[in-house]
C-alpha cells in the first residue's frame, strides 16, 4: 500500500511516458493541435455514455469518448479531402462544435450530477488515487494507475511492432507507401493511439495537461537532437521529470497538481528554447549576427578587390562608401585582421594574399554555386555551412 | 418568444446586440486569420489569455472586467509574440508552436486560479466564468467597449485595407514595395487578438476559435473577393449571435456561447454543400454531367468509327454491335436519337447526317490538332 502522494505522482509520471510517445510523432508529423482537438472533442462520448449507462465510472465512456476522438479524426479528414478549407481550419471547425454539443448535452440532461465541464476539461489529480481497483476484496491501486499503465504498454508493444513503418511513414510519406506500408492505417493507427491516451490522462489529468505532455516533451527534444530514437528518450524524460517536478511544486504552492506540472514543463521548455546548443534561440540569433558580420565582411574583401586606388581603401572613407554603422564597420575589419586577410598600414586598407585568394574562391562559388570551392572555407565561416 | 421582448427585455437586449457585435468583429478579423492559415491561433490565443486575467486579478485585486482585460489582452500579445518566435527561430512548426503556448499557457493560468481560490479574500468568485463563457453577464457597459473596439478595428482595416490585402496574398511582393512589413503584421495580429479578448466574456475560451473561424470559412466559400468575404464573414457572425441568443433564450439550461457556436457551425454545413461556386452539392452535380457528357461522346465516337466505313451513313446497324467495349448505354442511346443525331429502328440504329456532322467536328478536327 503506497502512501497518496506516491499514487499521484507515479500516476503522473506513468500519463506522461504514455503521452510523450504518440506526442513525438503528432510533433513530427506537423499534427500537435489533433490531440487538442481530441482533447476537447471527447466531451460529448463522455455525456452521452454518461446518459446511457448513469454511471460515471463505467468503461463505456472511455470506450465512447476515444470513439468520438476517432470520430474527430475522422470528420477533420472528410472536410479537408473537400478541398474547401485548409487542415488546420478543419480541425477548428470541428472540434467547437463537437465540444458544443457536449457542453449543450450536459447542460440539459447531466446537470444534477458531478459531471461539470470544469473538472473535465482541468481534471483533479489530487483526487485519482480515491477512485481505488478492487478485485476479489483486495486494494490493488488507484483505478486509473492501472488503466494508464494498461494504454501505456499497448503504446509501447504498437511503437516496438510498428517502429519500422512509423518511422519511414512520419519522415518519407511517399516512400512508405512505396513500400507497401498503407499511410492510411498507420494514420489512424497513431490517431486512435492518440485519442486512447488522451481519453484514459484526461480522466487522470485532464484535457489540457495531456495536450500540454503530449507536445511540449516532444518540441523540447526536437530542439535537442533530430535522432528519432534520442528524441522518445528524451520527450520520456523530460515527461517524467516534470510530473514528479510539479507534483512538488504544487505542494510547496499549494495548488492544482495539473496545473503546477504544466508550469515546470512550460519552464524546462523556456530553459531548452533559450539555451538548446545549436537550435536554441541564443544559438540561433549568435549564429545569425555572425552570418550577418561575415557577409558584411565578403562585401568588404569584394570591395577591396575592385578597388585599388588608395583614396577608396581608407578606413574612414570605406566606412562612407559601405555605409556601415561604425560598430559595424569596426567588428568587420576586426575579423578580417583577426583571419590576416588585410592589414591596415597609415589608415590604408590592403588585401593580404590570403585574404585574395579567399575573395577569389568566394566570387568563384558566388559566380559558379559549386559547393567544392568552398570545402575548406566551411570550418572557418558559417556563412558557408549553409 | 416576443419580438418586443428584444426592445423591452434589458438583459436580453444586451446580450443579443453584445452577441451580434462580437461576431461582426470576429467575422471580420476571422477572415484574416482564416486567408493566413492561422485558423488556430485564437484557440492558441484564447488559451493564452489565462494568465494575464489571473495576474490582473493578483495585481489589482480587483474584479473589473476591463482590467482584467487588458491582462488578457498583454497575455496574449506575449503568447502571439512567442509562437512567431518559436516558427521563425526554430524548425518547430506552427502547429507544434500554437498547441505549446495554448497548453503552456493555459497550464500556467490554471496554477494561478488555484492559487487565487486559496487566498484569503474570496472575490474571485466568478473568474471562471472566462473559460466557459457567460453571455449573461453582459452589461451595456460590455457592450459599449466591444462596439468601440469594433469600430476602431473597422477604422483600422479601412486606413490600412491595400496593406492587408498585399500582405496576405503576396508577402514578398508587399517587401519589396518597401512597407513595412512587420508593422502591418503586427497591427493585424494586435487586433485578432483584441477581437479574442474581448469575445472571452460571451462564448469563453473553448468556442472562441470557432467564434473566429466559422463565420470566415463559411463566407469563403461564396466568394473569391476579399472585401465581399470581410462583409459576408460580418453578417454571418451577427446573424449566429442574433440567431443562437434567441434560440438560446427561448429554452432554459441552453447556453449561449455553444448555441452561438453551433448555429455558426450550421452555417459552415450550408456553405460547404450549397455553396455555387464551390459548394458540394454543385460539384458532385457538375461531376455527374461530365461523366453523362463523357458517356454521350463515348457511343458517338463508337458509332462514327462504324460509320466512317461505310459509303452509306445511314446505313442501319445492330444496337448489338456497340456493345463491344461497353459502348453504350440506353441513356446515351435516348439523348442520341433525342439530339437526332440517330434514329432508332426496331434493335438497329442509323446515324442521321446531322449526327455523322455532329461526329465529324468533333472526332475528325481533333484529329488533325493532335
Amino acid at each position: 500500500m503506497m502512501s497518496a502522494g506516491l499514487e499521484i505522482q507515479l500516476i503522473a509520471a506513468v500519463t506522461a511516458i504514455a503521452c510523450a510517445i504518440p506526442g513525438v510523432f503528432l510533433v513530427l508529423r506537423k499534427m500537435a493541435l489533433i490531440s487538442d482537438a481530441i482533447s476537447h472533442s471527447i466531451l460529448p462520448g463522455i455525456v452521452i455514455g454518461f446518459m446511457i449507462t448513469q454511471d460515471l465510472a463505467s468503461p463505456w465512456l472511455i470506450l465512447l469518448a476515444a470513439f468520438s476522438g476517432i470520430i474527430t479524426v475522422v470528420l477533420v479528414e472528410l472536410i479537408q479531402k473537400t478541398g474547401l478549407v485548409k487542415e488546420d481550419t478543419a480541425i477548428g471547425l470541428v472540434f467547437p462544435a463537437l465540444f458544443s454539443i457536449g457542453v449543450i448535452l450536459i447542460a440539459q440532461n447531466a446537470n444534477d450530477v458531478h459531471l461539470d465541464v470544469d473538472a473535465v476539461l482541468l481534471g483533479e489529480l489530487a483526487f485519482a488515487p480515491f477512485d481505488r481497483l478492487i478485485i476479489n476484496g483486495a486494494d490493488v491501486g488507484p483505478k486509473s494507475l492501472w488503466i494508464i499503465s494498461g494504454i501505456l504498454v499497448l503504446t509501447l508493444v504498437l511503437l516496438l511492432a510498428f517502429y519500422k513503418e512509423l518511422k519511414i511513414s512520419t519522415f518519407d510519406i511517399g516512400l512508405s507507401s512505396a513500400l507497401g506500408f498503407s499511410p492510411v492505417i498507420l494514420h489512424y493507427g497513431l490517431m486512435s493511439v492518440a485519442s486512447v491516451t488522451t481519453v484514459a490522462a484526461f480522466d487522470a489529468v485532464g484535457a489540457i495537461l495531456v495536450v500540454a505532455l503530449m507536445i511540449t516533451p516532444a518540441a523540447a527534444s526536437y530542439l535537442l537532437t533530430t535522432d528519432l530514437k534520442k528524441m522518445l528518450v528524451l520527450s520520456v524524460l523530460f515527461g517524467v521529470i516534470s510530473a514528479i517536478g510539479g507534483y512538488w511544486a504544487a505542494r510547496a504552492l499549494d495548488a492544482s497538481i495539473a496545473g503546477s506540472i504544466t508550469t515546470v514543463l512550460a519552464l524546462l521548455f523556456l530553459l531548452i528554447y533559450l539555451f538548446a546548443p545549436s537550435k536554441g534561440l541564443i544559438a540561433v540569433l549568435i549564429r545569425q549576427k555572425r552570418q550577418r558580420t561575415e557577409v558584411s565582411l565578403l562585401t568588404f574583401l569584394l570591395h577591396l578587390n575592385n578597388h585599388d586606388s588608395i583614396e577608396e581603401r581608407r578606413v574612414a572613407h570605406l566606412q562612407e562608401h559601405i555605409n556601415w554603422q561604425k560598430v559595424r564597420a569596426q567588428t568587420v575589419l576586426d575579423l578580417a585582421v583577426q583571419n590576416n586577410m588585410i592589414t591596415i598600414n597609415d589608415k590604408v586598407v590592403s588585401l593580404t594574399q590570403k585574404g585574395l585568394e579567399f575573395t577569389e574562391k568566394a566570387l568563384e562559388y558566388i559566380i559558379t554555386n559549386k559547393d567544392e570551392k568552398i570545402e575548406d572555407m566551411k570550418d572557418d565561416f558559417f556563412l558557408f555551412r549553409g | 418568444m416576443d419580438i418586443t421582448q428584444y426592445f423591452t427585455d434589458y438583459t436580453l437586449r444586451t446580450i443579443t446586440l453584445g452577441t451580434a457585435v462580437l461576431g461582426a468583429i470576429c467575422g471580420m478579423l476571422g477572415s484574416f486569420a482564416v486567408l493566413r492559415k492561422e485558423s488556430l491561433l485564437g484557440d492558441a490565443i484564447s488559451h493564452a489569455a489565462l494568465p494575464g486575467i489571473a495576474v490582473a486579478f493578483l495585481l489589482t485585486g480587483a474584479k473589473d472586467s476591463n482590467i482584467l482585460l487588458l491582462g488578457a489582452l498583454v497575455s496574449g500579445l506575449i503568447g502571439i509574440w512567442w509562437i512567431r518566435g518559436i516558427v521563425s527561430k526554430t524548425h518547430l512548426k506552427t502547429d507544434t508552436a500554437l498547441g505549446l503556448i495554448l497548453s503552456l499557457f493555459f497550464g500556467f493560468g490554471m496554477l494561478l486560479l488555484t492559487y487565487i481560490q486559496k487566498q484569503p479574500n474570496a472575490n474571485q468568485a466568478g473568474l471562471d466564468k472566462y473559460l466557459f463563457g457567460q453571455a449573461a453577464t453582459l452589461v451595456e457597459s460590455d457592450v459599449i467597449l466591444m462596439s468601440f473596439v469594433t469600430g476602431v478595428s473597422l477604422i483600422t482595416l479601412l486606413l490600412f485595407w491595400k496593406e492587408f490585402k498585399l500582405l496576405l496574398f503576396d508577402r514578398n511582393y508587399a517587401m519589396t514595395l518597401g512597407f513595412n512589413v512587420k508593422f502591418i503584421d503586427g497591427l493585424i495580429s494586435f487586433f485578432i487578438v483584441l477581437a479574442i479578448v474581448i469575445g472571452l466574456q460571451t462564448v469563453g475560451v473553448v468556442l472562441m476559435s470557432a467564434m473566429l473561424l466559422a463565420p470566415a470559412a463559411a463566407a469563403r466559400q461564396w466568394t473569391d473577393k476579399l472585401s465581399v468575404m470581410v462583409l459576408l464573414a460580418a453578417g454571418f457572425g451577427i446573424f449566429a449571435g442574433v440567431f443562437g441568443t434567441s434560440i438560446s433564450a427561448s429554452q432554459s439550461n441552453l447556453s449561449t456561447g455553444p448555441v452561438i457556436v453551433l448555429v455558426a457551425s450550421a452555417f459552415v454545413v450550408v456553405s460547404f454543400i450549397f455553396s455555387p461556386g464551390r459548394g458540394i452539392l454543385f460539384k458532385q452535380l457538375r461531376l455527374l454531367k461530365n461523366r453523362r457528357e463523357l458517356e454521350l461522346q463515348k457511343t458517338l465516337s463508337f458509332m462514327y468509327t462504324i460509320v466512317r466505313k461505310h459509303d452509306d451513313i445511314s446505313r442501319p446497324h445492330a444496337i448489338k454491335i456497340l456493345n463491344n467495349f461497353q459502348g453504350f448505354t440506353k441513356s446515351t442511346l435516348a439523348q442520341l436519337s433525342q439530339k437526332q443525331w440517330i434514329t432508332i429502328n426496331g434493335s438497329n440504329w442509323s446515324m442521321t447526317d446531322q449526327g455523322f456532322n455532329a461526329a465529324t467536328n468533333l472526332y475528325d478536327s481533333n484529329k488533325v490538332e493532335s
